[in-house]
């Protein structure tokens, strides 16, 4: 146990002293210079401001009072002449201001302009009011704010309806469990009036375009949930995007670093001298991950401290950074050029930024927002912490993706494997290939496909949520050919590496055996995960597409063995070049098998 | 330097970017932006405009009315897509528990007139998103019930903001200044960033995978085959950015002077490409050249978004056609500095390709 462990330790350290020797050659001084140069641009830009939107709309205006309150705003370009300058050369400006009217052509630009004016002018007005001696003449209203934890909650729209808005027509609404006291709410505010003004001006402040990004980090201190009726908003969901740059943007750079350290020892077969010694693949594999996981964690504990959050944030923070870590090894083994390296991690990454912060941005509107770990760093700032529940599902599958492409790293990092170069396809055909034991195929198959599961749950869950926000016919519709293909694809990859590495190893009782083993491995699989993890999105409508073929034990198995039988005799049949049309027909049988059960014909 | 050289090179390596299939992750990576950007204009137009979901909009949601009397009532009871229903304060809140409301509002009895606010309490729906929807709905009743309260209460005020009489603004898509200001550079601008990481992959390739000495042995110069490298990363970011204009018009988002857009996004992405070209001459090794540059990328993108008239600007002025001939001005400026730039990764390279053949 020891000498493994120092094993790794060794590793880790030649690691280190590796990268220091190779960054050495006049990096560190330039880096230290354009970091300088990024502080002090930083400045420069946050003093002039950032001129992307400049210009976009003409502003005609006879007023130079009122000219004033928009000359901040560079979106607009302000003109100053008298009313009769201005109407002859009507034509060119998207608003015109005359003697305190607003007109402005019907085009949508101009609503465009209009929107961004009256913003403008509502922002002016606030600046107004904050200063009245008199706040409450200025602000004779106040709304407090209090949420009621419904019980039925998601759930509520198993039925496939829009719950309660809409459906009670004119008849006065009864509730049907117990009506329990609700104290009246005291009709005066208790915050002083100077606290009041303070949280107004504050929030008068926040309403800029960077200032709006940058206070989301630090903690509210104002007074209460009192809020007037312009500040009554939903949350805005472009915040949870600061977060993304703040915390996941240093992970992906970091585990760049470890993935092309990967690649490196692919060039030129460099690692042959680390693969002929006696260590064993996962000491060299941990070893070379173990300094790229304590920067990434120091990073993201630094990051934390300096916007004042509880270090807390970092337990759902380490399996993204073990699901960057693992993706960045096969990335790095896979890639056959630079260029393809480039474009891999490139996409990889905007996939995986997007999962994590899609759902995020719903953090305070909906249940789906929980499937993505950031959800629970947002939920942790604004100090409403989070459950042992809340971290189990959104972090599961990250675990369990990292753990299983840790694995298949693991037995591909061979010489083999490592020094070989094939198209992308080809290296993950061949990646799979070698989890499939040719004594034991269908115990091999039925693992495979044991542990697609995640997998296959991480993209059904992006798709969720990326169809989440169409109209509804649609989006179920999408969802479900969309979820059906993904698990078929998903059942058909150990087949098809099968076939593709041994052509004529399927004989018509192997199709049917090996069929037997996916359907069981994957409908283990689902029910396992499902049960631990999923039990809220899995109640819903969508949930019901998604995980229709679930209800009761053999029909589900008979299903997926349906499925992968189909794409399997194919295979058997016309050979890997029918692989397409074999799981598009597996597809449809599986899409209108759900697509009956939600409408109840089974 | 021999041109049909530099094309051989060129030919190259966009057969390498077309076999590797890595110019269709390219564009598989674009298009997931776009996804995620429709995504988000569809998620943002529901939250913030309901109406603009056609399935929203004919539900009238029901809110309960509770506490004292008030003119409240009154502007609940006006607006169309509420229905208001007077009820005990326990019986709504236990209601909005079983979701048979959509929000319930308390009022007290404070007299529009009086030194103190009026304060409203609301009860909402936890974590929903039809709460959001009424939320919005109920903004709008409260601004209403709160302008008209601050006109009783105006004899108070100290200073008055100046007057402005602004139409009432229709309901429609108000993610014209999104799709415009933000998503239209951002699109059109990515090729021209992927291009530049791709010329630092192509140049430290020939480096890291010892090709170089082959490729020496040839006719081909030095100079030649970064120039060649050069040429094939510029020539797909128009072919990108066209099929992005395209796109997007297919979708019904019109967009003015598409080409001297094209010309204004060729231009910035040389003197991107030749950033990286420089970087990765200098370096010679990917994770290095890599790390310097997108740091840079940072620094430049930073200072140039921070300049007025900045090239990523004129792009949004040229797609909604509010600039005039100026822009001509700028465009002419950046490709004089692309020269100077061009000159400079000349020489550079010149030097490198003599130092090589010396060894």
């Amino acid at each position: 146990m020891r000498e493994t462990l120092l094993a790794v330790w060794t590793i880790a350290r030649w690691e280190v002293a590796r990268s220091i020797t190779t960054m050495s050659r006049d990096v560190l001084p330039i880096a230290i210079a354009l970091f300088v140069l990024l502080v002090a641009v930083t400045g420069f830009a946050s003093q002039s401001g950032v001129h992307l939107q400049d210009g976009m709309y003409n502003l005609g205006i006879d007023d130079p009072g009122a000219a004033r309150i928009f000359a901040g705003d560079e979106r607009f370009a302000v003109y100053q002449a008298d009313a009769a300058t201005l109407m002859a050369a009507q034509g060119t400006f998207d608003l015109i201001i005359i003697d305190g009217r607003v007109s402005t052509p019907e085009t949508e630009k101009g609503r465009s302009a209009l929107r961004a004016l009256s913003r403008d002018y509502t922002r002016y007005e606030a600046f107004v009011f904050n200063q009245q001696e008199d706040l409450f003449a200025a602000y004779p209203l106040w709304i407090d704010s209090l949420e009621v934890k419904s019980e039925l909650d998601f759930i509520a729209t198993q039925s496939g309806q829009p719950v309660g808005a809409g459906l009670y027509g004119r008849r006065r609404p009864v509730p049907d469990g117990p009506v329990l006291p609700v104290a009246p709410p005291s009709a005066t505010i208790d915050v002083s009036r100077e606290d009041l003004r303070r949280d107004l001006i504050a929030g008068a402040g926040t309403d800029s375009q960077i200032s709006r990004y940058s206070d989301i980090l630090s903690p509210d201190t104002g007074p209460g949930t009192f809020k007037t009726p312009s500040q009554l908003s939903p949350p805005l969901p472009f915040d949870s995007i600061i977060l993304v740059f703040v915390f996941i943007f240093p992970l992906y750079f970091t585990s760049q670093f470890f993935m092309m350290s990967i690649m490196n020892e692919r060039v030129e077969r460099r690692g042959e001298i680390l693969l002929s010694t006696p260590l064993k693949p996962w000491q060299i594999i941990v070893g070379k991950a173990l300094p790229y996981l304590v920067v990434m964690l120091g990073v993201s504990a630094i990051l934390a401290l300096i916007n004042s959050a509880p270090l807390i944030i970092l337990l759902p923070l380490l399996p993204v950074i073990l699901f960057f870590l693992a993706n960045a090894l096969i990335i790095g083994m896979v890639a056959r050029s630079f260029k393809e390296l480039s474009f891999v991690s490139i996409f990889f990454s905007t996939i995986a930024t997007s999962y994590l912060f899609f759902p995020s941005i719903f953090a305070n509107v909906h249940v789906i927002s929980l499937i993505s770990p950031l959800t629970l760093i947002v939920l942790q700032m604004q100090g409403d912490g989070f459950t042992a529940t809340d971290y189990m599902y959104s972090t599961s599958l990250f675990w369990l993706t990292s753990a299983v492409l840790f694995y298949v790293g693991t037995v591909n990092f061979t010489e083999e494997r490592l020094f070989t170069l094939h198209t992308l396809t080809t290296r993950i055909r061949e990646f799979i290939g070698t989890s499939i034991s040719l004594s034991r195929p269908y115990t091999s198959l039925f693992l495979i496909s044991l542990f697609s599961i995640p997998f296959v749950f991480m993209a059904q869950l992006m798709m969720l949520v990326l169809l989440f926000n169409l109209p509804m016919p649609l989006s179920l519709i999408v969802l479900l050919v969309g979820a059906a293909f993904i698990e078929e694809l998903a059942k058909s990859i150990g087949v098809y590496t099968l076939v593709a590495n041994i052509p004529d190893f399927f004989s018509w009782k192997r199709v049917v055996a090996a069929s037997a083993a996916v359907a069981a491995g994957f409908l283990i699989g689902e029910k396992t995960l499902l049960f631990a993890t999923l039990a809220q999105i899995s109640d819903s409508i969508f949930g019901a597409v998604l995980f229709a073929s679930l209800q009761v034990l053999w029909i589900p198995l008979t299903l997926h063995f349906i499925g992968i039988f189909v794409t399997a005799a194919v295979l058997r049949t016309w050979g890997r070049r029918a692989y397409l049309p074999g799981l598009i027909a597996a597809t449809v049988i599986h899409t209108l098998y759900n697509l009956s059960f939600i409408l109840g014909w089974i | 330097m021999n041109a049909r050289h530099a094309g051989i090179i060129t030919k190259k390596e966009l057969k390498g970017l077309y076999n590797e299939k890595t110019i269709i992750l390219a564009i598989l990576l674009q298009l997931f932006i776009a996804m995620f950007s429709s995504f988000l204009m569809v998620g943002l137009a529901s939250m913030y405009d309901p109406d603009s979901v056609g399935r929203l909009s004919t539900i009238r949601y029901p809110v309960a009315y509770t506490g004292e009397d008030s003119p409240l009532f009154g502007y609940l009871s006006a607006r169309e897509d509420l229905i208001v229903y007077r009820m005990e304060l326990d019986t709504a809140v236990a209601a909005l528990g079983e979701r048979k409301l959509g929000a319930v509002v308390w009022a007290p009895d404070t007299a529009p007139d009086a030194d103190d606010p009026i304060k409203i309490t609301l009860y909402t729906i936890q974590n929903d998103i039809q709460a959001t929807v009424i939320n919005v709905k109920l903004k709008e009743v409260f601004l209403e019930y709160e302008s008209d309260l601050r006109d009783i209460r105006a004899p108070r005020l100290d200073v008055r903001p100046l007057p402005l009489e602004i139409p009432p603004s229709e309901p429609g898509s108000n993610f014209y200044e999104f799709v415009y200001g933000l998503l239209i550079p951002l699109l059109v601008f990515m090729p021209a960033i992927i291009s530049s990481a791709l010329i630092i992959d192509l140049i430290t390739e020939e480096y890291q995978h010892d090709t170089l000495e082959t490729l020496m042995s040839t006719p081909v110069t030095f100079t030649e085959m970064i120039w060649g490298k050069v040429a094939a990363c510029l020539v797909i970011v128009p072919v990108q950015s066209a099929a992005w204009l395209l796109l997007l018009v297919v979708n019904g988002i019109a967009i003015a002077n598409a080409i001297p857009i094209l010309l204004h996004v060729t231009a910035g992405s040389m003197v991107l490409i030749l950033l990286g070209a420089i970087t990765a001459l200098h370096y010679r090794d990917r994770t290095n050249a890599q790390f310097i540059f997108s740091t840079g990328l940072v620094v430049v993108i930073l200072f140039v978004l921070a300049l007025p008239y900045n090239p990523l600007n004129l792009i949004v002025r040229l797609s909604v056609d509010a600039i005039g001939a100026e822009h001509w001005l700028i465009l002419l400026a950046v490709i004089a500095f692309t020269a100077i730039a061009s000159i400079a990764t000349d020489r550079y390279a010149a030097r490198i390709g003599t130092r090589i053949f010396q060894k």
